[in-house]
């Protein structure tokens, strides 16, 4: 059985929210769309969002680390979300396994995203339907666009290719490569969800320049070591450095 | 200048203080201020863009957690930060990843009221705020002259990231947004008057609200 994924490392993420504006523009206009915004150029924006990214701090200083961290629906092997549906509208793809909402047949009641334990729904006040991260399912199957482009928005758009998409059941795709070799990994594993989507965590990078390197040992700031040679109209140490 | 130019035209680089650090009182501004670029955006460009917006409609100073403890505010209190050119009153937020001596914000997400076609009431004039308030373009007057640029001796690039500066608690009743304010911009010609209280863009068109 086939499910599709996304897998994303967050050692090469570098928050530049081209996945969440990517995402946003392609479901907007496809069929799990609109998105809409709320107060779009007044105070406090706030709108729809398939994908966020999500930034924190790790540490203490010096040894801390900044972690940003994109969160759509997970597309988990046991949803939790889909058996909470009073009307069938929250569904999971036998084909591929991803996870949709029938808008047709949702009611707005928000069980869903109660059931959510990773928070990936996303509730439009304005047409009352629980929406969400389709994994672009209106563009990976789309026979009208050349075929290397079909592949969700977030994943094209990515420009350090942290995000990559594939079919975590077949073991010889990009994705579960990644996931064995750099150890992928599931959030919350320990609530039963499955989830599809994995991380790739984040890998100590060391630093191979000696101190040595760093330093010119000529600076010409220093001219206190040099030995007075000339005659006192020359520049004195006065002259060269601060004031 | 001549001296300027034989003092750091070196062909190979090399450390030395910034210029304006070197004519800054560093016992009076201990910190050094810088700006970064936030990602999302470049510069002020599509500041007027609802769904950019949503990433960063202001921005906070950001700091060492030691340096609240020092001065006696909080993560999120209204903070002045002053350098020997202006001062400035914004919001703090804490970061274990900042060096002690620096404080650091977002660049360009400060506006006027009114400027890029936003609302008046729009954060980035409430909540947002520029360094540029704070950072001259001239040297401080010295024995060289009154007027030096500061900027790079080698390459002129502008000294934006030299500015020495202090950061302390803003008065309980002080008005909780930032200073400076200015008079609003008015509406170019052309632009909305109105803005829609909410909106759903379509494959490059937007409809207004309600009508999707």
């Amino acid at each position: 059985m086939t499910q599709l994924a996304l897998v994303i490392d967050l050692n090469v993420c570098v928050g530049c929210h081209a996945c969440v504006t990517s995402c946003k523009e392609w479901n907007t206009s496809g069929m799990a769309g609109g998105m809409a915004d709320d107060n779009p150029y007044g105070a406090d924006p706030t709108g729809t969002f398939f994908n966020r990214v999500q930034t924190f701090e790790v540490g203490e200083y010096p040894c801390s680390e900044t972690v940003h961290f994109p969160k759509s629906c997970l597309h988990c092997e046991d949803p939790p979300c889909v058996p909470v549906c009073p009307t069938g509208a929250s569904y999971k793809r036998e084909e591929d396994g991803i996870v949709l909402v029938d808008y047709d047949k949702c009611i707005g009641c928000k069980y869903c995203s109660w059931a959510c334990p990773y928070g990936a729904r996303e509730f439009d006040e304005h047409e009352k339907v629980m929406k969400k991260c389709t994994l672009c399912v209106d563009r990976i199957y789309d026979e009208n666009i050349p075929e290397a482009e079909r592949k969700p928005a977030c994943v094209r758009a990515c420009p350090t290719s942290a995000r990559l998409y594939g079919d975590v059941h077949d073991p010889d795709s990009e994705v579960s490569v990644a996931i064995r070799e750099a150890g992928g990994y599931q959030l919350m594993p320990e609530w039963g969800t499955n989830p599809a989507n994995h991380y790739l965590p984040r890998r100590k990078t060391k630093i191979r320049i000696h101190e040595d390197e760093l330093v010119r040992a000529d600076n010409p700031l220093k001219k206190e070591t040099d030995r007075p040679t000339g005659p006192i109209d020359e520049p004195t140490l006065d002259d060269s450095t601060s004031w | 200048m001549r001296k300027r130019i034989e003092t750091y035209f070196d062909p190979l680089p090399f450390y030395f203080e910034p210029l304006e650090v070197q004519l800054s009182d560093k016992q009076k501004y201990p910190l050094s201020a810088i700006t970064q670029r936030p990602m999302a955006m470049y510069h002020s460009w599509d500041s007027q863009n609802a769904w950019l917006r949503q990433i960063h409609a202001h921005n906070y100073l950001y700091m060492s957690p030691d340096l609240g403890e020092k001065e006696g505010f909080g993560d999120g209190d209204w903070v002045w930060v002053e350098s020997q050119w202006g001062k400035v009153r914004c919001m703090c937020r804490f970061s274990e990843a900042v060096e002690p001596g620096t404080v650091w914000t977002w660049n360009a997400i400060g506006k006027s009221a009114g400027a890029w076609n936003l609302d008046q009431g729009a954060n980035e004039s409430k909540k947002g705020f520029l360094l540029n308030h704070l950072i001259s373009e001239e040297l401080p007057a010295h024995a060289d002259g009154e007027h030096l640029s500061n900027s790079d001796p080698v390459t002129g690039q502008a000294g934006w990231y030299d500015v020495r500066v202090r950061v302390y608690k803003a008065d309980e009743d002080e008005d909780k947004v930032v200073y400076p304010q200015f008079k609003a911009v008015a509406s170019m010609p052309g632009e909305a008057s109105k803005r829609p209280k909410w909106m759903t863009y379509f494959a490059g068109k937007f409809a207004k609200g309600g009508s999707r």
